[in-house]
């Protein structure tokens, strides 16, 4: 018993360096005044969990508190990759939180809560503790989406998240539970083994089970037709909590989704691939072609973000470890695309708001309008950067599962996303500047952005660089 | 499933006899209604607000650190039926569940929840 616990919390100790840092920044919330102490608290807790989640033997897997939580290279990966989405999401938000005045302390402690609940969901071998860890992570965005309470579409925001969160999260815990009914466990190995069994291997209630838990996971992920809360999500949040909820849940919500299809549901396959590859379709086209049409910011990157959802869908939708390391790649460059993109609004400020804040750019600011035009290429999948590479494994992926129809639709979704980006771009080029020039980035918005910029750039010129470390155990 | 058909019979007469009397009551008593009858009737006086009333959007607070406890509460019976066989960790995992909410706690008196304000 207490052998097993030390094993266990010695395989969570990424996430109890977050809780721990989250609960210190709570006890002293009321006398912290500046932005700079939180911020140091949430970086340090960020990068050593980031060492530890990293620095950890993963040759083999490690099972802790009784079979619920793993070990391995899939979530030493996922864990590394969110501890990255947090430091770069706490450094973007100092302009943010001072201009609003959003309470220091408390938004800091969020940020770690929600990170730990990603931690622990991308280390679930249980419903339950992924759930758990879903929820955890979930519960504080609703916070964070609306903690600028003086602000109505701020609340309403966190009002609309919140009813169509809570739904989704019932509808994932029943499919949950209708997995317990049909197979007599929550873990991943058992469910994987009664299904195999034959006992439970058909029938229309299996069916239902599997679709709601993919409907419950694919809302996290903001898949079509679960996205519905996604736009108006991000463009009621600031814009720093915007960034890190379209990179770090997204991650995790993958990750999740990875692991119950592959590991838990494997027996299910079959119908499971099929839900998946609707998915991602529906979240390719749709997110593409409403992003036409937005004016928005952050409205278009939430679109984007849907698109980007559906693409790496189609990893996981292959049904194989391969398809589940093309999607795990795909996951790691989107968060730092989207978070580099996402970055320069939050780095522009009131301007970054509307498309039209963006015109002449170029000449006022030529190196952000440079790191923005990369973020908007990484997007689009233009070769050179890591956008490419992350489209171009999960297309492959698609392709060699035979989906060739689906792969086709991809490519040409990414023609018609081109236009979505190329349009911010031409503004920064083509446009006379109508606007004063933007006031200097704080240096820690800077370096988020510098930071994304470096991984788009080597992503796309070395794209073998991650291949060691995103493998699907 | 037979075993449960006597709680079924029993609701159906339930049902039944109580939807008899009403409609029994409604259609053959004579009804010879005045203003005094007519009257609110509630302590002999008409009501000015509603009998409820309204709560103060204060509550909330005071709700919210209700849960704080009553969850600890549920969490700390079954440990304390079981705690013999526990032993040492188990009072230890208490202590961490309990230092954590008490966080939680000292965060909302710290903020001014239990002043009213």
């Amino acid at each position: 018993m207490s052998a097993d616990m030390l094993v266990g919390l010695g395989l969570m100790v990424p996430e109890l360096i977050l809780i721990a840092t989250a609960l210190v920044l709570l006890l002293v919330a009321r006398r912290v005044k500046g932005t700079q102490v939180p911020l140091a608290l949430t970086v340090a807790g960020a990068l050593s969990s980031a060492w530890f989640a990293g620095a950890a033997s993963c040759a083999e897997a490690i099972t802790g508190f009784g079979g619920m939580i793993v070990q391995d290279g899939y979530s030493q990966f996922f864990k590394v990759l969110i501890a990255m989405a947090l430091l770069l999401g706490a450094l973007l938000s100092v302009s943010s939180v001072k201009r609003d005045e959003i309470p220091r302390g408390e938004f800091h402690a969020l940020l770690l809560l929600a990170t730990a609940g990603m931690m622990i969901s991308v280390s679930a071998l249980d419903l339950l503790t992924l759930y758990l860890g879903l929820e955890l992570t979930t519960l504080c965005s609703y916070v964070l989406v609306g903690i600028r309470v003086d602000r109505k579409s701020s609340n309403e925001a966190a009002i609309k998240y919140f009813l169509m969160g809570s739904f989704a999260s019932a509808v994932l815990l029943m499919g949950i539970s209708l997995i317990y009914g049909l197979t007599g466990s929550t873990e991943f190995t058992a469910i994987a083994t009664a299904l195999s069994g034959g006992a439970a291997q058909s029938g229309p209630l299996l069916g239902l089970a599997v679709g709601l838990v993919a409907a419950g996971l694919a809302f996290k992920v903001a898949a079509v037709p679960f996205h519905a809360w996604a736009p108006d999500a991000y463009e009621g949040a600031a814009a720093p909590v915007a960034a890190f909820m379209a990179s770090g849940p997204k991650a995790a919500g993958l990750a999740a989704l990875g692991r119950v299809s592959l590991v838990a549901l494997g027996g299910a396959s079959e119908l499971l691939t099929t839900i998946l590859l609707i998915l991602a379709g529906a979240s390719i086209v749709l997110g593409s072609v409403i992003a036409l049409s937005q004016t928005n910011m952050k409205r278009l990157l939430a679109y984007s973000s849907i698109a980007h959802a559906g693409y790496a869908l189609l990893g996981l939708g292959a049904g194989t470890s391969a398809g589940a390391t093309a999607t795990m790649t795909y996951a790691f460059f989107y968060v730092f695309m989207t978070l580099g993109a996402f970055g320069m609004v939050v780095a522009l400020g009131k301007r970054g708001r509307n498309l039209d804040g963006y015109r002449g750019l170029a000449e006022q600011r030529p190196l952000a309008a440079a790191c923005m035009l990369l973020f908007l290429l990484a997007l689009t999948g233009i070769p050179l950067t890591a956008g490419f590479t992350a489209k171009f494994v999960v297309i492959l992926a698609a392709v060699e599962a035979g989906h060739v129809a689906l792969a086709v639709l991809a490519v040409l979704c990414s023609v018609v996303s081109a236009f979505v980006y190329m349009r911010v771009a031409v503004l920064m080029y083509m446009s006379p500047a109508s606007e004063s020039a933007p006031e200097r980035f704080p240096v820690s918005v800077s370096a988020a952005i510098a930071l994304a910029a470096l991984v788009v750039l080597v992503g796309g010129i070395l794209p073998g660089s991650l291949a060691p470390w995103a493998v699907f155990p | 499933m037979s075993e449960y058909a006597g709680i079924a019979v029993f609701f159906v007469l339930a049902a039944g006899i109580v939807a008899a009397m009403l409609i029994l009551f409604s259609s053959l008593g004579t009804k010879n209604p005045t203003p005094e009858k007519m009257a609110p009737f509630e302590c002999g006086v008409d009501p000015i607000a509603l009998p409820t009333g309204k709560l103060t959007v204060r509550f909330y607070l005071v709700a919210i650190l209700f849960i704080l406890f009553d969850v600890e509460l549920v969490f700390l019976y079954p440990w304390a039926v079981i705690y013999r066989d526990l032993g040492m960790l188990g009072l230890v995992e208490m202590g961490v569940f309990l230092g954590i909410l008490v966080v939680g706690f000292v965060y909302a008196w710290d903020n001014g929840a239990l002043e009213w304000k």
